[in-house]
């Protein structure tokens, strides 16, 4: 069930335009833009929202692997990274490593 | 903030850029932060492979798009069959980002007066940890320097994602399902931490659970454009919200954090 090239092409082609053109952007405003304005600070935000909302619905409503997984294993885990984060102050690589042995433990658990 | 090297020295003849330093960028890949991001892009091939995308397209996206957060946006809408409108959206919404990192590194890796076709290759590389990067080693290498070394750089770390990429993508088809789906684990893992860890204002903060709150209520009713609706109400929610007087506002450290 593997998704055919002529959906993904004009897919990761589109992609790729609308993400160049933020760094064209970029490159061509270097000198006249405050990249800490309130305009981008809102950017900031909206990006943050929206790819939070992907986690989110990665953990509660997955799909493909993830959706034969329990919901007590995903959040258990991840509530596991952010507490490995938190005591080893703010380091992410630690973090991530507790989140996904405690999801490979917590999968026995909660098959 | 750029420092008396921004650069208005438009007119005065131009030192070319130094090309020895490309090879030092490319060593530089072989580094902690490039290993780290191996592990996302592991991810990112068990995602491909889960979400029943194939190998090639994953590929594609890491020389073409070159950007994490809007490549996993784009497996989710391939995968869910979202039109091709709504797609471009989401991804684009995640792509403004990179506007501002371009513009601070290039405002301390540019010598006005050169040809400009470096700046437009080297914007292609620049993503979180190139920018990451790029403020931890800049000081060290002379100004004509920087942009060779980050094109280098930028070029060897998306060679070297295309491995993990496909590294990712055969484990998952080769390893019993709970391995598989640990791999595959490993992006909302890494993303939530991210943006936790990124988050030095109360906006950032708001920011991140107005959208794991809004997504998943939009989701339930109109599930095709759950994470538009969480990225701009939420965001824009809380950048107002963030602009409010309040006592997490003066004195804040500087969003990105950098020194």
């Amino acid at each position: 069930m593997t998704v055919s090239s002529a959906t993904w092409i004009p897919m990761v082609l589109a992609g790729t335009l609308v993400t160049y053109v933020w760094r064209l952007l970029g490159v061509l405003l270097v000198s006249r833009i405050d990249p800490r304005g309130a305009a981008l600070t809102w950017v900031r935000a909206v990006a943050t929202a929206l790819v939070a909302a992907l986690v989110a619905r990665m953990l509660f409503t997955p799909s493909g692997l993830l959706a034969h997984t329990a919901m007590p294993a995903r959040l258990g885990a991840i509530a596991a990274g952010v507490l490995v984060w938190r005591i080893t102050g703010r380091r992410i690589e630690p973090g991530v490593g507790a989140a996904v042995v405690a999801f490979l433990l917590l999968q026995q658990f909660f098959p | 903030m750029n420092g008396p090297e921004s650069g208005r020295e438009e007119g005065t003849t131009a030192v070319p850029y130094d090309w020895t330093w490309l090879a030092k960028g490319m060593l530089r890949a072989f580094t902690l932060p490039g290993l780290v991001m191996a592990f996302s892009f592991m991810g990112f091939g068990a995602l491909l492979h889960s979400e029943g995308l194939s190998l090639l397209s994953g590929i594609s996206q890491d020389i073409a798009i070159w950007a994490l957060p809007g490549q996993v946006v784009l497996v989710d809408a391939v995968s869910r069959g979202l039109p091709l409108l709504l797609a471009a959206l989401a991804v684009t919404l995640t792509a403004v980002r990179l506007l501002p990192m371009v513009v601070l590194v290039l405002a301390r890796a540019r010598v006005p007066g050169n040809p400009r076709w470096p700046e437009y290759l080297a914007a292609h590389f620049i993503a979180a940890t190139v920018w990451v990067m790029s403020e931890m080693h800049f000081s060290a290498i002379p100004r004509p320097g920087r942009l060779p070394w980050l094109i280098g750089l930028g070029s060897t770390l998306v060679a070297g994602m295309t491995v993990a990429t496909t590294a990712g993508y055969a484990l998952t088809g080769l390893m019993p399902p709970p391995l598989a789906a640990t791999l595959v684990f490993f992006t909302p893992a890494f993303f939530l931490l991210a943006l936790v860890d990124g988050a030095r204002l109360r906006q950032d903060r708001l920011a991140i659970v107005l959208g794991a709150v809004i997504g998943p209520a939009v989701h339930a009713v109109w599930p095709s454009v759950d994470l538009l609706v969480a990225g701009l109400a939420g965001g824009t929610l809380a950048f107002l919200a963030g602009r409010l007087p309040g006592r997490t506002r003066p004195g804040a450290p500087d969003p990105e954090g950098m020194p």
